[in-house]
């Protein structure tokens, strides 16, 4: 149940726009981030906190391709495929990617960890290839990075590798 | 209120044509003025412009691109081209791209033969396409019993998505997914719940959404259809009906046709077969000794029944035999029934389904308006300004007059006050009170008390009309000393609504320019009901809306025919007209049309004919399409009524309870079987005409009243129902214009000032007491039987279409209650009082209010036995459709 | 190239900067927005961006000032200003640094626009996947909300303005402003019939006026420097000032390189790129984003401002540059280009919908050699169809990747089908398309 667990942050963002239904895609966010998806339950309350039916939460859920309605695994690899991606060698990091954890494209490794996903520009073109892991991007990427990346997210769940702040090139 | 404001004339040419149209018409309504059709698919008149298929698009002079028609508004001077070859060009490549991903299946496809995409194609594409890679196929998904869904074939036009929004206020349709991905779904695979008004359906251009009912059923071209009117509520909607040979097909509605404008409801869409459901009677049936009954001709049937009637009337006179008859016949039948009653048997003891409540409603206009029909009309809700409804359920009980209201809350802005037992939650089943500016939550037998509420809350705030005080002194003064002495407490204890409320939705109301009141079944069939009507009109009169243009009060008919009852004097105390039953020169009159002596006394109500049944000095009853056994509680002691009688006809589609009491029983046609006329809610006569032959032997009602005449020796004979509306014409000026021409009643002048001058005084201080209210005893609920959207009395859950809908009644609960008592959606409870107990399934649902249990009347068979009938002394209308009840859960 | 300042990466690009509010003051942030809030008339800041000739740095350049003048005078009610933070046109991540690296540089050119226009509110619509982005942001306008530069009675001006954040949830036609619009609304992605334009029927139908992260960090220097030193850089009279183009693709040092709008692709991708990374001769760019129609090695001295490039045949919409070496194969980066068109499309409009799968499928084919003669007319009239009759930009848009590598490159398209048809002539059997999206 977000409302109980989130009260005060829904007030806070019920607060910042004139309409309810404003708060649609904060509280789809909210509710993936909780679950790791989109329950059916979850798009039940979010109706009936903002008015709305079902139907009309959904057709916007389904619009938007960040917002997952079945679970994934652990952590969401996304790999940009697009052109600017694709010309500094996007697609050999998927096959890479795909052969080192055994599963296609769209495919959950068993052991519920990693989720594969190919995406569109996620707008860091000249930094690729590169590939984004829940929140983090993870940039510039070799196979040994990459390598690292999963190893130590399976370990500790955080990687130093991820982007902070960005810049490119950086200031010397 | 955008329909009042008249519009400044612009100049347009369109292929060469010029005319003149009001500013910020669309160029494609513009050319369609002129006679140039644009072709479309996205386009509807009822709908926003969304401009997705880009089907319409026009060459306007001075702009470099092609624009979309059907967005586009005419400036003055614009010069648009439909037909130049850059047009042409653009709408082929349209249908090109649209037929990318169609699977062409048309040989299989129930739109063939009347899809746009279709024609459209014929008429503009070449015959081969260029296009031979894979086509876009989606995974068949069911999506209701009633309702088929076949998503290949979608243009992605989302005129259903739209109308499911924007008409219906349902939003029960979602398109799912993204670009060519894009589906037409309810939600997340669950199965659709709605209002079912088929829109989605009778929307679609091509047959991406069709009705499960007639699937695969016929080929378009071979339908006969004929127009004609719903036989279910009083909001009188027309429609077609399209049969092959003799069986029916399907049921749609054109737009701009009928009040309804091209929308209909659950009822009318899905529910036609309740007419010719197999176990329609097919021949007259006489009981033998044994109990049984023995099909008969038609000559010995109506022998006996005339023999019976005429020994009877010998032997104890003619008021020993009484007559009770459906309002959902046509004018035609009721017309003929009560002149055969009052006429040919003699009887003054006429009466019909009105009696349950509708009568409170018309004798309160009568009363204080001198008129016996609404002051205002649809039109005049969709322009008002405020709209007020009072326990109308007005969703459920007349759609229709519900969209007219959703379209001026929606569409024109229009402020709506909410008087109703249902609480603001949304779901995909649309719930008027969540479009209410204000809501009060009523509870069935409160309404009065609510309406006491608003009337305080405008003389205390000082809202009351300078010039009707100044007009009507004593009047003013009186009630204002009435609701003075009623305390906010009171009120508060009585119905749990606090001053404030009362105040600001009076205060909404009292700014209103056109202002609306609509009542419904909560008001009329409740105790004093008449007396809940003249109130609200007192309310209109005192805020100074009584009288002024587009303001009014409009009482709601639950049956198609309830006003046309009425007006054909087919209730104890009217004659056609109607007039007072004792209005001599009413009875003159009509004594010297019929040539026929009219009794000189009012007659008997429904009840006191069964009083009289069971003192003895009722022997026979004519009983006609009505049910009596099966729509009061037992201790209106109707079975034992019935069974004290010597002899009773029943006169039916259906082999019902009260027709298994009867001695001799006819089978009647139903509404699809004949011609005939029925006056909806609002006052309109609409044809109703045949579209298949009566089933078996069966006769239209009007038919058998005129051969059982002849049998008795005073012929009424009527080669066809329009020489019966034409004698009905003779004697109701107002029957003069059939159809959609909306003429509102005016008050008459004098009524009115006579009432508030004397009439009102009468019984004032009766309106204006506080009622004594059962407050719920703790753990007791008020269980209540409504109305479904899905139903119309007893008489739609024969239909094959509503009951794939809903097929059985399950008792729906706040959720908040359905936690206390520890059931969840599926379980059972059991509802229990001193008159005895019964095990209902229960369902969640959020817009019953706390302290309520309310059950579909549609179902009540078995919860009957837990209600009391108590009769409303003034016009004998039974009331008893709450009941105080505990509710437990049964393991 | 002769040297020049640089307006809005100058703070970052010294390696100590941190964004910080206190580093943003320290080089004078928010003096601008003081000034203003002291007593500049609303009018004078919305003719003085109109002087400094900013166009707009989202896509397609529309001149900022006159945009703002849009707005109904005297209108009484809420207005709202948009940030379009959803950078979402391929080739293009400037915004993506101005916002993570300055985020008080937006801030203030936001707060000062919302004073211009008269609007209390103002949301950054950002693309869901910047969550580091949105984090930033969060924390700066609560920093600037502590120092009183946002919220109410702004320095005792009794100005209010309130900033939030928007994340999006992954929709790139949610860039194109009305969907944008929508979108924050909660609803589908899905663009608006214009007219109403934004200005009059914006947000919840109110006055609105949506402008990108880069011409909104542009707004505090104006105001500080005056438009008469901003109109004098660049390319003046039409493209003045800086941009932040966007450099990727086949080039030794891809990255945001801040350059006045003078500047030509020779000066950003060989003295600032350094070249192709494998020393092959250069053989395609895109001057613009996706969106914009390929260049060749002929344009390479073309200037990079919007009329140049325009003149070029192509835009300089979003001013991210994507270098091809010789050896990419053209059909094959249309077919990316196109693939991310037809993922993208919000469905709405059947030329757009329907075309971008037809097209997809078509190229597919000829990628994997089973092209065909005809499929060249056929691939130009399904352009042809497309353009020009959409309700939003995204139908030009998908369409210039095709157009444009047909019209330099339609060689390599025939090529291939030259390749399938002896294929076809060898084997006889009827070839199955393949569909792989
Ligand atoms: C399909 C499409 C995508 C767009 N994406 C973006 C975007 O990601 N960011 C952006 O700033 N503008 C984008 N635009 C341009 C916006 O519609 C709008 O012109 C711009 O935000 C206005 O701001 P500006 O005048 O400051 O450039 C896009 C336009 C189209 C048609
Ligand atoms: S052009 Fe494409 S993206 Fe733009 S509105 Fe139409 S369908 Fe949507
Ligand atoms: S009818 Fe105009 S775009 Fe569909």
């Amino acid at each position: 149940m977000l409302l109980e667990k989130y009260k005060d942050h829904i007030d806070d963002l019920l607060s910042r726009y004139p309409i309810k239904r404003s708060v649609l895609l904060p509280l789809l966010n909210l509710a993936q981030k909780e679950e790791g998806y989109v329950s059916q339950s979850a798009m039940k309350e979010i109706a009936r906190i903002l008015d709305l039916t079902p139907p009309q939460v959904f057709e916007t859920a389904t619009f938007y391709t960040m917002l997952s309605l079945k679970p994934i695994g652990k952590f969401h690899i996304q790999v940009c495929r697009s052109l600017m991606c694709a010309l500094v060698r996007a697609d050999n990091l998927i096959e890479w990617l795909q052969k080192h954890l055994g599963i296609a494209v769209g495919q959950t490794t068993s052991d519920k960890f990693f989720t594969l996903s190919v995406v569109e520009c996620l707008g860091s073109c000249g930094t690729g290839p590169m590939m984004q892991i829940n929140d983090e991007y993870y940039e510039r990427l070799t196979e040994e990075t990459v390598g690292q990346i999963l190893e130590d997210l399976k370990r500790t769940g955080d990687c130093a590798l991820k982007s902070g702040p960005y810049m490119v090139p950086e200031p010397r | 209120m955008a329909m009042t404001e008249t519009k400044k004339m612009v100049a347009i040419t369109i292929d060469g044509i010029s005319n003149q149209v009001p500013e910020g018409t669309l160029v494609i309504e513009a050319a369609r003025q002129i006679g140039v059709m644009i072709p479309h698919f996205c386009y509807h008149p009822k709908l926003e412009p969304d401009a997705n298929c880009r089907m319409c698009l026009v060459e306007i002079e001075k702009i470099p691109k092609l624009q979309t028609s059907c967005s586009t508004r005419v400036a003055d001077g614009m010069v648009v081209r439909s037909s130049v070859p850059h047009v042409e060009s653009a709408r082929k490549s349209m249908l090109e791209l649209l037929l990318v991903n169609h699977p062409l299946d048309c040989p299989v496809c129930d739109q063939g033969g009347r899809c746009d995409l279709q024609d459209f194609s014929h008429e503009y594409t070449p015959t081969i396409s260029r296009f031979t890679e894979l086509k876009r196929v989606f995974p068949k998904e069911y999506l209701s019993p009633l309702i088929e869904t076949q998503m290949n074939r979608c243009v992605s036009c989302m005129r259903c998505v739209r109308y499911c929004e924007e008409v219906m206020d349902a939003k029960a349709l979602a398109p799912v997914g993204r670009g060519t991905m894009t589906q037409i779904s309810h939600w997340a695979g669950n199965e659709l719940e709605c209002d079912f008004c088929g829109g989605c359906i009778q929307i679609c251009p091509v047959g991406a959404i069709t009705s499960r009912l007639s699937m695969y059923d016929f080929r378009p071209w071979m339908l006969k259809r004929s127009e004609t009117i719903c036989n279910f509520c009083g909001d009188g909607c027309q429609m077609t009906v399209q049969r092959k040979d003799e069986d029916l097909i399907e049921v749609n509605s054109t737009l701009g046709a009928g009040r309804n404008d091209g929308d209909l409801c659950a009822r009318g869409y899905f529910g036609y077969h309740a007419n010719v459901h197999p176990d329609r009677l097919q021949n007259p049936l006489i009981r033998q000794a044994d109990g049984s009954f023995a099909e008969v001709t038609w000559e010995d049937a109506l022998e006996r029944v005339a023999e019976n009637f005429s020994q009877i009337k010998a032997a104890h006179g003619a008021d020993a035999i009484g007559g009770l008859i459906t309002a959902r016949c046509t004018n035609e039948e009721l017309y003929a029934f009560q002149k055969f009653m009052r006429g040919v048997v003699g009887t003054p003891h006429v009466d019909s389904s009105a009696r349950y409540g509708y009568i409170n409603g018309v004798k309160a206009l009568q009363r204080v308006q001198g008129t016996h029909r609404w002051t205002v009309s649809f039109e005049d809700i969709v322009e008002a300004d405020v709209v007020l409804l009072v326990g109308t359920s007005i969703t459920e009980a007349n759609p229709i007059t519900g969209l007219k209201v959703k379209q001026a809350v929606k569409k024109c802005g229009a402020k709506l006050i909410t008087l109703e037992t249902a609480v603001p939650a949304f779901s995909t089943v649309s719930n008027i009170t969540t479009l209410a500016t204000h809501h009060l939550t009523v509870l069935p037998g409160c309404f009065d008390v609510a309406v006491l509420g608003l009337m305080k809350a405008l003389v205390e705030q000082n809202l009351v009309d300078e010039r009707t005080s100044g007009k009507a002194t004593e009047f003013a003064r009186t009630i204002i000393a009435e609701v003075e002495k009623i305390s906010w407490q009171e009120i508060q204890q009585a119905v749990g609504l606090s001053s404030d409320q009362f105040n600001s939705a009076s205060r909404t109301l009292s700014q209103a320019q056109r202002l609306v009141v609509l009542a419904g079944q909560g008001v009329l069939r409740d105790i004093g009901g008449e007396g809940i009507v003249t109130n609200l009109l007192d309310l209109l009169i005192l805020s100074g809306h009584h009288g002024a243009q587009g303001s009014g009060l409009g009482v709601l008919a639950e049956e198609n025919n309830e006003q046309g009852a009425i007006e054909m004097g087919v209730v104890a105390e009217y004659l056609p007209g109607p007039s007072k039953a004792n209005n001599d020169m009413a009875q003159a009159t009509l004594s010297k049309i019929w040539g026929m002596s009219v009794p000189t006394t009012p007659g008997a109500t429904m009840l006191e004919m069964f009083d009289r049944a069971r003192q003895g000095s009722l022997k026979a009853m004519f009983i006609v399409g009505e049910n009596p056994l099966e729509s009061l509680p037992s201790d209106a002691k109707v079975s034992e009524s019935l069974d004290a009688l010597e002899f009773i006809v029943c006169q039916e589609l259906y082999m019902t309870d009260t027709a298994k009491k009867a001695h001799v029983v006819l089978p009647a046609a139903s509404a699809v079987e004949k011609d005939g006329t029925f006056t909806n809610t609002e006052g309109h006569v609409q044809p109703v005409r045949k579209s298949i032959e009566p089933v078996g032997e069966s006769q239209p009602d009007w038919e058998i009243f005129s051969a059982l005449s002849v049998l008795m020796d005073s012929p009424m004979e009527y080669g066809e129902a329009k020489e019966i509306f034409k004698e009905i014409r003779g004697l109701i000026p107002q029957y003069g214009l059939l159809g959609p021409t909306s003429i509102p009643y005016v008050a008459k002048a004098d009524v009115v000032e006579q009432y508030l001058r004397e009439g009102f005084k009468e019984d004032v201080h009766v309106r204006y007491a506080l009622t004594k209210k059962i407050l719920a005893r703790d753990g007791a609920l008020t269980l209540v039987l409504g109305q479904s959207m899905y139903h119309s009395g007893k008489f739609s859950t024969r239909s094959k279409g509503l009951t794939q809908i809903q097929d059985s009644g399950v008792l729906s609960l706040n959720p908040e209650n359905a936690t206390r008592i520890g059931v969840d959606d599926g379980a059972s409870v059991r509802l229990s009082n001193g008159n005895g107990d019964v095990t209902v399934p229960v369902k969640l649902v959020d817009r019953i209010p706390p302290g309520v249990a309310w059950f579909p009347e549609h179902f009540d068979h078995e919860l009957r036995l837990l209600f009391r009938v108590t009769v409303d002394e003034r016009n004998h209308v039974p009331c008893w459709k709450t009941t105080q009840v505990r509710v437990d859960r049964v393991a | 190239m002769e040297p020049f300042e640089k307006i809005l990466t100058k703070n970052m690009s010294n390696p100590a900067y941190t964004g910080s509010l206190q580093d943003y003051e320290a080089t004078g942030g928010y003096q601008a927005l003081r000034k203003v809030l002291a007593g500049v008339p609303q009018n004078d800041i919305v003719e003085m961006v109109k002087k400094s000739g900013l166009r707009g740095r989202g896509g397609a350049g529309f001149p900022t000032g006159v945009k703002w003048s849009f707005l109904p005078k005297d209108y009484q009610g809420p207005k709202y200003l948009c940030c379009n933070a959803d950078e979402s046109e391929p080739g293009t991540f400037k915004d993506r640094q101005l916002m993570e690296r300055d985020p008080h540089q937006m801030l203030e050119g936001m707060a000062i626009t919302c004073y211009a226009i008269g609007a209390e509110t103002s949301y950054i619509y950002i693309r869901g996947e910047f969550r580091v982005g949105a984090q930033i942001l969060e924390r700066a306008i609560e920093e600037a909300k502590q120092a009183g530069h946002l919220g109410s009675n702004i320095h005792g001006s009794g100005v209010t303005i309130n900033m939030y954040v928007h994340a999006g949830a992954g929709a790139y036609i949610c860039g194109e402003e009305t969907a944008l619009l929508e979108s924050l609304e909660g609803k589908r992605g899905k663009p608006r019939i214009k007219p109403p334009f934004p200005a009059t029927h914006g947000l919840y139908q109110k006055p609105t006026v949506v402008n990108n992260v880069e011409t909104l960090a542009n707004i505090p220097h104006i105001v500080n420097r005056g438009p008469e030193w901003f109109a004098a850089i660049g390319a003046p009279p039409k493209s003045t000032g800086t941009r932040v183009f966007c450099l990727s693709g086949h080039v030794k040092n891809p990255g945001n390189f801040e350059l006045p709008m003078n500047a030509t692709f020779r000066d950003l991708i060989f003295d600032i790129g350094g070249g192709m990374r494998s020393d092959k001769p250069l053989k395609a760019f895109i001057p613009g984003g996706a969106s914009a129609p390929f260049l060749t090695p002929e344009h390479i001295d073309v200037q990079m401002d919007f009329e140049s490039v325009t003149m070029a045949g192509s835009m300089s919409g979003s001013g991210g540059i994507t270098v091809m070496e010789e050896g990419t194969s053209m059909v094959w980066a249309a077919l990316r280009l196109m693939e991310f068109f037809y993922h993208e499309s919000c469905g709405k409009c059947t030329p757009c919908r329907e075309g971008s799968s037809w097209i997809v499928q078509i190229l597919q084919r000829i990628q994997n050699t089973q092209g065909r003669p005809e499929d060249l007319d056929t691939l130009t009239e399904i352009c042809e169809n497309i353009g020009g009759r959409t309700v939003c930009a995204f139908g030009d848009a998908e369409i210039a990747p095709v157009q444009s590598t047909l019209q330099y490159w339609r060689h390599e398209y025939e090529a291939l089908i030259e390749e399938a048809e002896a294929v076809r002539a060898t084997r006889k059997e009827k070839e199955i398309p393949v569909l792989s999206i």
